[in-house]
């Protein structure tokens, strides 16, 4: 009988290839797409969670009262860590934890790698599992290293690794370190990278901070006891805040800072470690918002939903021309159960055809998506058998749904109406322009999305920064060399050269350049009995000059007043903080008594990006801080030719570093990429919302206008014109379109608002965003439409008679 | 006795009125009876056969089918019976396109859950019959009417019915074609199953042993 089934459900779809082309083609590319959105939003959400004690881990974080308001922020005083274990009961181990970048020599090799600071308790907390070496205690030594395998491979090739010694640049002086242990890669769902792993006392500045309890540099992960809750540990710290951070709350308590909830000024805090990829600090407690990968999901389902959407439609369209076998059927003695198993069976078919390629898509596609939407997913990392039972639970649901539906109308009509080939015409109309109005709001919602992203994209790329963003190339400075020492041979290499008009360096990056890494560095600062801060910036001479920045008052550094190392400049969000009449009369201290005497005001400019409003900024200029970026702005013509000579003066300055240069525009287009990723995402979405639903759209409109077939015959025979006839078809999907547009438009806007506001600088949401939407969807719905109605209005009527 | 209805009454109701199409209808049938039901379009020709195929309800009245009251049966007790005991015709011979005239003739046996080797016994022994054999592997429109309707009548008796319900049968046929199924019948009655044909025919009529006169869904003489 399944024989019977499925061999008149395989004719039957190969009789109509171009309609079951277009049910497969839209069932699997759905599937394909929603496969690989979904595994990148379980991967998203898969962070950090291969840590078996993961669920005891927190990350210890403050929140401060200040008088401009609550603030947050994960950076704790060396002191904190020991401090906390001794003094505050529930914590059963606690780690320090700071990345730095360090030149490691071996051998002839130079390698830039990322070292992380920890302490012994931090391998006994986080599942790094040993390959090689030590099992037991790592960082037991104070010289011993911890390298990943890859790090060991980078340095060492194939030859042994445990037992070699190391030489890390360190404050400018090579210290050695034995290979003591080798453990596994760290995955790449875990948000703590680093490449090597030394012992926190190794840290460059611990010698003189460990003690100093208002210099923070680094993050805390503590491991509670069993049985303690987050509550009992932010009530046990209280007393031991409020003694270690005295300081800090005089001060708040002297600048109109009021305290918390709980009557509190500096509270610590616990984030699960697990949430740490999802927190957001920025007003003033941990937020934990899983939105995104969420989002991601739900632009799956809301495609997988049109295309099943589609199925459901065009399964009935097609059904009026399987009547007479039903009715034939049903006078053999066919039952009801007996033809919707029929009718299942054929949808089983097509959907496990359609998987199978949406699988084999998703196979084929997935390198492309991965650079595409900057994720390092792969088949490997979800497919856990929990991700398998539940994608074939859901396929499961869907089939029974999907082709269910059509089968049980297909299977309750009556014998003898389906003899005569006749549709009643019922309620299931409803459910199908509910399902299309659905469709097509949906597709409204995800083109003015991508609209508006699009735009505020558009905005950020092309709005003035304040600095010149498209002659100036930035690199890291990440040799053997003193940094001043690199920066002054490279002026001397370039010296002459007409493209070059400029060569500075600073302790920063603007942007995002190519070795992806970002930091801030903010100073508090006591002015006139009040705490300000400020982001601070090491530069070197004609940095301003190099980077266009515009002086508001003042003037720059310049090497011909000695005096200029004990001088800054600030920015003119900073002279507001101030205060002053004149800033250039202000004069500042940092931590040490020294004075400071501000220089030069310079107008702001967008040094953090547009994501950030613009902060207070102080520029220094002291050469025993090192610089880690330098700069070189060059004329716009050849430009090309001018970066590559760069490249080859820095190679001979640093011949065993590697270029990184990259010019700021690229820098901050790299601080969009989320934005970028998210507009490609909603994008590809909504085209494929569209395709989906106009194949949907198609199939109805064979529908209508085969079931309306002798009404369009009598309407000519009487006189109607084409245009009429056209109209009247046409009509009745724009009215669904219409629907979905009115629908659609107020959630696209409740979210679009939403989402602009997180931006400082955003465009005006302007309702055009959503009429050209509406506009859109209207103008492809008549396309879509269009074509079959004028052919069914422009038929013989004689013709259209007949086959009644 | 094959079947017997009584006091049938069907109707439809239209802009609040009743329109009778069948009304107060009594028939009795006994088994090797060949019946041709005549009278001109919107009689109730149709609707009759179809109440008594039981695939069309009836509002009013009693039907018998061998010892089973039709009208308080179940509709899963309903397909059973006629499963079993009748087999229709159809003008438009409504033949499974996709489906060759083998699987089309194999598919009523499906439904009666006939096994493998039997529906393949009774397939051939119908191709057999009607002369068939070498096109068995065609579709329904690689066939002339003549043709199709012969795997149409082949389809009804495959399952050994008691009673074969024939509309029209010979309505999209030429008369040769005609006449050849109308012959068909006659010797199938003859091997005793039992014929009821809707017909405009007079000459066709001719063929039955009964003829019953509808007009307005009243049965006016027979």
């Amino acid at each position: 009988m399944l024989k019977n089934y499925l061999k008149i459900g395989w004719r039957n779809l190969m009789k109509d290839k171009t309609f079951t082309f277009l049910n497969v083609l839209g069932l699997s590319l759905a599937f394909g797409v929603a496969i690989l959105l979904a595994m990148a939003a379980f991967f998203d959400l898969s962070f950090d969670k291969f840590h078996e004690k993961g669920e005891h881990i927190y990350q210890v974080y403050y929140a401060e009262q200040t008088a401009k308001g609550s603030e947050a922020t994960v950076t704790s005083p060396m002191p904190l860590a020991p401090s906390l274990r001794e003094q505050v009961p529930g914590i059963a181990r606690i780690s320090r934890y700071d990345t730095q970048g360090h030149v490691t020599i071996y051998k002839e090799k130079e390698l830039n790698l990322s070292s992380l600071y920890a302490d012994q308790d931090f391998f006994e907390m986080f599942s790094f599992p040993v390959l090689k070496g030590n099992q037991q205690a790592l960082l037991s030594e104070k010289n011993g290293v911890v390298l990943t395998e890859r790090t060991a491979k980078k340095l060492f090739g194939e030859e042994e690794a445990v037992g070699k010694v190391i030489r890390l640049l360190v404050n400018g002086k090579e210290e050695p370190f034995t290979v003591s242990s080798v453990i596994e890669n760290i995955p790449p769902q875990s948000t703590m990278t680093f490449e090597l792993v030394l012992r926190f006392d190794n840290h460059p500045s611990y010698e003189a901070i460990k003690d100093n309890w208002g210099n923070r540099n680094h993050e805390v992960f503590a491991q509670l006891e069993k049985g303690v809750a987050t509550a009992d540990f932010e009530v046990a710290t209280r007393a031991f805040t409020n003694q270690h951070f005295n300081n800090f709350i005089e001060n708040a308590k002297r600048d109109g800072a009021r305290p918390d909830a709980g009557g509190e000024y500096k509270q610590l805090h616990l984030l699960p470690f697990q949430d740490r990829r999802f927190a957001n600090y920025s007003n003033g407690l941990a937020e934990v918002s899983r939105t995104y990968p969420y989002m991601i999901l739900g632009i799956a389902l809301l495609i997988l939903f049109i295309a099943c959407v589609n199925f459901i439609n065009m399964g009935i369209a097609k059904s009026s021309q399987r009547l007479k076998e039903i009715g034939m059927r049903k006078t053999l003695g066919a039952q009801k159960k007996q033809l919707f198993f029929q009718f299942w069976s054929e949808s089983l078919l097509v959907f496990l055809i359609s998987v199978l390629i949406g699988v084999a898509l998703s196979v084929l596609f997935l390198d492309s998506f991965k650079t595409l939407f900057r994720t390092a997913v792969s088949f490997e990392m979800v497919t856990t058998p929990l991700v398998i039972i539940g994608f074939l639970l859901v396929l499961l649901l869907i089939t029974i749904l999907v082709g269910g539906y059509p089968a049980l109308i297909l299977s309750r009509l009556g014998t003898i109406q389906s003899l005569k080939g006749k549709l009643e015409a019922s309620g299931k109309n409803r459910v199908r322009d509910f399902l299309m109005i659905l469709q097509f709001g949906i597709a409204i919602v995800l083109i003015s999305g991508t609209l508006v992203l699009w735009s505020q994209l558009e905005f950020m790329r092309n709005k003035d920064l304040g600095f010149n963003k498209e002659q100036v190339l930035a690199f890291p400075i990440d040799g053997k060399k003193d940094s001043y020492e690199a920066v002054r041979l490279l002026r001397e290499e370039l010296k002459g050269n007409p493209s070059i008009l400029g060569i500075s360096g600073s302790d920063n990056n603007l942007g995002l350049g190519k070795d992806g890494s970002s930091y801030t560095s903010i100073l508090g600062l006591e002015y006139k009995n009040r705490t300000i801060k400020t982001h601070m910036l090491v530069v070197d001479y004609d940095y301003v000059e190099t980077l266009d920045l515009n002086l508001a008052s003042g003037r720059s550094f310049s090497r011909q007043y000695s005096t200029d190392s004990l001088a800054v400049i600030i920015n003119e969000k900073m002279a507001k903080e101030l205060g002053e009449q004149d800033p250039l009369t202000a004069r500042i201290t940092m931590g040490d008594s020294t004075l400071y005497s501000v220089i030069g005001v310079m107008k702001d400019h967008h040094f953090q990006g547009l994501n950030r409003e613009i902060a207070p900024l102080t520029l220094f200029i002291k050469p025993d801080w090192d610089l880690y970026y330098a700069y070189v702005k060059i004329a716009p013509t050849n430009m090309m030719a001018t970066v590559d000579h760069i490249e080859s003066a820095w190679s001979r300055i640093e011949p065993n570093a590697t270029f990184l240069g990259s010019f700021l525009d690229e820098n901050m287009d790299r601080t969009f990429r989320r934005e970028k990723v998210m507009t490609t995402m909603i994008s590809s979405g909504s085209l494929l919302a569209i395709a989906l639903s106009c194949i949907g759209l198609f199939a109805i409109s064979l529908l209508v206008v085969a079931e309306r077939t002798k009404e369009i015959g009598v309407r000519k025979v009487v006189g109607a014109s084409i245009g009429s006839i056209t109209f009247m078809l046409t009509k009745d999907f724009l009215k669904l379109v219409l629907y979905a547009f009115l629908i659609a438009a107020p959630v696209a806007w409740w979210f679009m608002t939403k989402w602009l506001e997180s931006y400082p600088y955003r465009i005006d949401l302007s309702i055009w965003f959503f009429i050209g939407a509406g506009i859109l969807a209207v103008c492809i719905a008549l396309l879509t439409v269009g074509a079959k109605t004028m052919k069914a209005a422009m038929q013989n009527p004689v013709k259209s008679l007949r086959t009644e | 006795m094959l079947l017997q209805l009584n006091n049938i009454f069907k109707w439809v109701q239209q802009g609040g009125q009743r329109v009778f199409l069948l009304k107060d209808v009594n028939l009795k049938v006994e088994e090797g009876e060949f019946i041709s039901i005549m009278g001109p379009s919107g009689s109730g020709k149709s609707t009759l056969l179809n109440v008594i195929g039981m695939l069309d309800g009836f509002d009013e009245g009693e039907y018998n089918f061998l010892d089973e009251s039709v009208h308080t049966l179940k509709e899963k007790h309903r397909s059973e019976l006629y499963k079993q005991y009748i087999g229709f015709v159809f003008q438009a011979y409504h033949l499974i396109d996709e489906l060759t005239v083998y699987e089309n003739l194999e598919m009523p046996l499906l439904y009666k859950k006939v096994s493998g080797s039997e529906r393949k016994a009774m397939v051939a022994d119908m191709l057999d019959r009607f002369n068939i054999v070498g096109k068995k592997d065609l579709f329904p429109t690689q066939l002339s009417g003549g043709q199709q309707q012969l795997v149409g009548v082949a389809r009804a008796l495959i399952t050994k019915p008691k009673l074969i319900l024939a509309d029209e049968p010979t309505g999209n046929l030429n008369s040769q074609q005609g006449e050849d199924i109308m012959e068909l019948f006659k010797e199938l009655n003859n091997e005793g199953v039992t014929i009821i044909q809707v017909t405009h025919s007079e000459k066709n009529a001719g063929y039955g042993s009964r003829i019953i006169h509808l007009l307005d869904g009243r049965k006016i003489e027979g």
